[in-house]
């Protein structure tokens, strides 16, 4: 009699919880960017990027800034904004670059002095157009 | 007393002298020669001839000069003696006129050529009876009837009477001496008669009676002889005044008649001279009708030393004798023109040139026009011992002039113009007033009157002083006329290009010295020789140019223009004062003037500031305003200078911003934007960096707000 009592939570409710555990999870990488720290994304070189921009075109980088101004707005395409790399690397001057925040990520709120980190990718004439953004 | 004039109004017909050679040296033309003597005085001492007014006076002088000499130059190319008879206004005229006269074949003329030639025959010897002689003389009054022997006939008719009247007086007073012979014989006899003593008187008885007695005698014979003494001596003086007034009265006949035959000669009336000749043979007997008459009569007129001389001045040609007397009716003109047999007497004065001649008188006054005619009717006298030699001169005129007119027919069959006209002139000019010359037609003339027009052409081409049209008429008179002799004339006209291609040589080597004066005087030498000299061409603006060198005025507004041109706008400015002086006489300078101070302005101020920004240690800020002003004006040497300076104490900022404009120009925004963020970060105050962000932005975002 005892032996039965031992058997615990059904099969089915087990497999439930873990198709919501599943779910969630996949939720929460949609809503959130996956993985937030870019980790398997390459920094981008600023001086590489000076130099030739072009060369760099549809490679994705991932970029730690700081939001220094918005250039202008559009609807079709966007949001233009310059931002300023946290680490420089090797420059003297600030690094300020230019980013493109698609009307994709219309949603999310971007003010001067947030600091991000971005995945950008290098698109026609060098632009850098934000794929994915997170404060870190 | 001295007097100058020209002697031929006054000489009749003959006189076909006078082409207007210059040959005594030019005054001076106007009162600028001697402005410019002391210009080139002060020119040697030292002091530049900068003054737009000795320019001018060199050039008019040389101008002057030059058409003096180029002109002389061309006439003395030598047109020939033929040519010059032409250029004489008198001889060609009268030509030309002779050559447009209907030939004299009108019943009239032929009338009293036909009453001439019976004159002469009538006179000829072997036919000169009293009878015929009478018809002759009756004849001399109805030839003078026409017009062409404008009266001679009736001269010499008159002539002829007066003689005849002198030698009839000349009779009746030979008849009157001879009466008062027989008259002083009678009385010689009655004197004889009256001397003799009376034997038959009463003797004196005693001694003392005889001396008183023979003093009775004595007194009584000469009171006997006085009445036939007082007879004889009155008829022996009228005898004797008689026998003076026949020779008188011959005498004076004589001269009268000479001189009319002379007269008649160098009026070229040579038919005239043989017949008033005749009736002189006729009319006295002297043998070799010696004109002794003359020669005595201009003996007898003496010459008053201290009168002196009539000087008689003849300018031109050398080569051409002249000599001539005038005044009252004696005078006496004469002249000897080249190829012409001539003489001169009576009246008129004559003179033949082929020459260009000019006369005057010195020393005019009655005793020295008597000196001169004395002097002429001498000279004549020399020539012409006998009137057989003037008849002889005469006839061989006469056969040389029918002669001439048959020459004259044949070359105008070979068609040689030039030798045909030269010899109907030289026909012409000897016996004009001779049958063979009258009769000419107006078609056998009018070949000779063609090739004096074209002569008339030449000459007036030639006082033209225009070489190129010259050479024209000279060309014509070559198709004309192939025998025209175009040689001298040819080569006279190329030593003339040569000579004005001469100057404009010298004129280079002077432009070469910078030596203005030269080069003009030398280039107005050269066009007066021959303008349309083709080197002159290409020199003339060369020589505007360099006179405008010669003026600071015009030197400013050419560099201004040379710089302007060369957007050397710097220059102007650092000279602003030069051209703003010069300019406000150009209106259409002072607009550009404007332009370019007004930019130079503007660079200035730019480079004003940007010193003083950089003073403040803001060399970014220099920088960018220099080169803001260095986009509208990049040609500035101070400007781009300064911002070259400047570049090098911000390179990175500097290197920013082209970086920024690379791509933007390129089409990379990206990339611009990110160098333009670049720069602002270096400077934030940056204007450059701000318009080029709007700019990239617009273009990334056209809709952005």
């Amino acid at each position: 009699m005892s032996r039965r009592k031992r058997s615990g939570l059904p099969p089915w409710l087990l497999l439930l919880i873990l198709l919501l555990a599943a779910g969630g999870g996949w939720l929460a990488l949609r809503q959130g960017g996956g993985e937030t720290s870019f980790r398997t994304v390459e920094d981008l070189d600023p001086h590489l990027y000076y130099e030739s921009a072009n060369s760099l075109r549809g490679n994705t980088y991932r970029i730690d800034a700081e939001i220094d101004a918005s250039l202008g707005n559009s609807a079709s395409k966007g949001r233009l904004f310059s931002v300023t790399l946290k680490k420089p690397v090797g420059a003297t001057p600030p690094v300020i670059l230019p980013v493109l925040v698609p009307p994709s990520l219309g949603s999310l709120t971007i003010q001067k002095g947030q600091h991000y980190l971005m995945k950008v990718k290098v698109v026609d004439g060098g632009l850098l157009e934000v794929q994915q953004a997170a404060k870190p | 007393m001295k007097k100058t004039f020209s002697l031929l109004p006054v000489l009749l017909l003959g006189a076909l002298a006078t082409a207007p050679a210059e040959t005594s040296p030019q005054p001076p033309q106007d009162g600028g020669a001697s402005a410019i003597q002391q210009t080139g005085q002060q020119y040697r001492q030292g002091n530049t001839l900068s003054g737009a007014g000795d320019n001018r006076l060199i050039g008019r002088q040389s101008a002057t000069d030059t058409d003096l000499a180029g002109k002389k130059a061309l006439l003395n190319t030598k047109l020939n003696t033929f040519i010059a008879f032409f250029n004489n206004p008198l001889s060609g005229t009268q030509f030309e006129k002779f050559l447009n006269a209907p030939a004299e074949t009108s019943e009239a003329a032929r009338t009293y050529r036909e009453r001439i030639s019976r004159i002469m025959d009538l006179l000829a010897p072997g036919n000169a009876t009293k009878q015929n002689q009478d018809e002759a003389f009756a004849l001399l009054q109805k030839a003078s009837e026409f017009e062409s022997d404008a009266n001679l006939c009736s001269t010499i008719h008159d002539a002829v009477y007066a003689a005849a009247t002198a030698r009839v007086q000349a009779q009746q007073l030979t008849d009157l001496n001879q009466k008062l012979e027989n008259q002083r014989r009678i009385a010689e006899f009655n004197n004889l008669q009256a001397a003799r003593d009376r034997p038959l008187d009463d003797h004196p008885v005693d001694k003392n009676a005889t001396a008183a007695y023979n003093d009775d005698r004595k007194t009584e014979r000469e009171a006997r002889m006085e009445p036939t003494k007082r007879e004889l001596a009155a008829v022996g003086q009228t005898i004797e005044r008689n026998k003076l007034q026949i020779a008188g009265s011959e005498s004076q006949a004589k001269f009268q008649f000479q001189a009319l035959i002379l007269q008649l000669f160098v009026q070229r009336r040579y038919e005239h001279v043989i017949i008033a000749d005749r009736f002189y043979r006729a009319l006295f007997d002297d043998g070799d009708q010696s004109l002794e008459s003359f020669r005595r009569m201009a003996n007898d007129l003496g010459y008053n030393k201290d009168a002196g001389q009539l000087k008689l001045t003849a300018k031109g040609d050398p080569s051409i004798a002249a000599a001539a007397g005038t005044g009252g009716s004696a005078g006496v003109g004469a002249g000897v023109g080249a190829g012409t047999a001539s003489s001169n007497g009576g009246t008129e004065g004559g003179a033949f040139s082929a020459e260009g001649m000019q006369f005057g008188i010195e020393n005019a006054s009655v005793e020295s026009l008597m000196n001169a005619v004395s002097s002429g009717m001498k000279t004549v006298s020399k020539t012409f011992r006998t009137l057989s030699q003037l008849d002889g001169v005469a006839n061989e005129i006469i056969r040389d002039v029918n002669e001439g007119v048959k020459v004259y027919r044949y070359l105008l069959e070979r068609n040689e113009l030039e030798a045909a006209t030269a010899q109907l002139v030289s026909v012409w000019t000897k016996g004009e007033y001779l049958p063979s010359v009258r009769l000419l037609t107006p078609g056998e003339k009018r070949p000779a009157l063609r090739y004096a027009q074209l002569i008339n052409r030449l000459i007036n081409a030639s006082n033209s002083g225009n070489v190129d049209t010259l050479a024209a008429a000279v060309s014509e008179m070559k198709k004309q006329a192939s025998d025209f002799d175009d040689t001298e004339i040819l080569a006279g006209i190329q030593a003339t290009k040569v000579a004005s291609s001469m100057h404009i040589a010298q004129a280079r080597v002077a432009a070469a010295k910078g030596d203005l004066q030269t080069v003009q005087s030398e280039i107005t030498r050269a066009a007066g020789i021959w303008p349309n000299n083709p080197e002159l061409q290409g020199f003339a603006s060369d020589v505007a140019r360099m006179s405008e060198q010669a003026s600071p005025q015009a030197q400013a507004l050419s560099d201004f223009d040379q710089l302007y041109g060369q957007k050397n706008y710097r220059r102007i400015f650092d000279e602003k004062e030069r051209y703003i002086a010069a300019i406000a006489q150009s209106p259409d300078r002072q607009a550009r003037l404007k332009e370019v101070l007004s930019r130079m302005q503007e660079i200035e101020t730019s480079i004003l500031r940007s010193e003083e920004i950089s003073r403040r240690g803001d060399p970014a800020g220099a920088w960018e305003g220099l080169e803001i002003t260095f986009a509208s004006y990049p040609d500035d040497p101070k400007l781009s200078m300064m911002r070259a300076d400047l570049t090098t104490r911000v390179p990175d900022f500097v290197n920013d911003l082209r970086q920024a404009r690379e791509y933007e120009n390129k089409g990379e925004y990206g990339s611009s934007l990110a160098w333009y963020l670049r720069a602002k970060g270096r400077y934030p105050m940056s204007d450059l960096s701000r318009q080029g962000i709007e700019r990239v932005v617009h273009a990334i975002l056209p809709d952005a707000t």
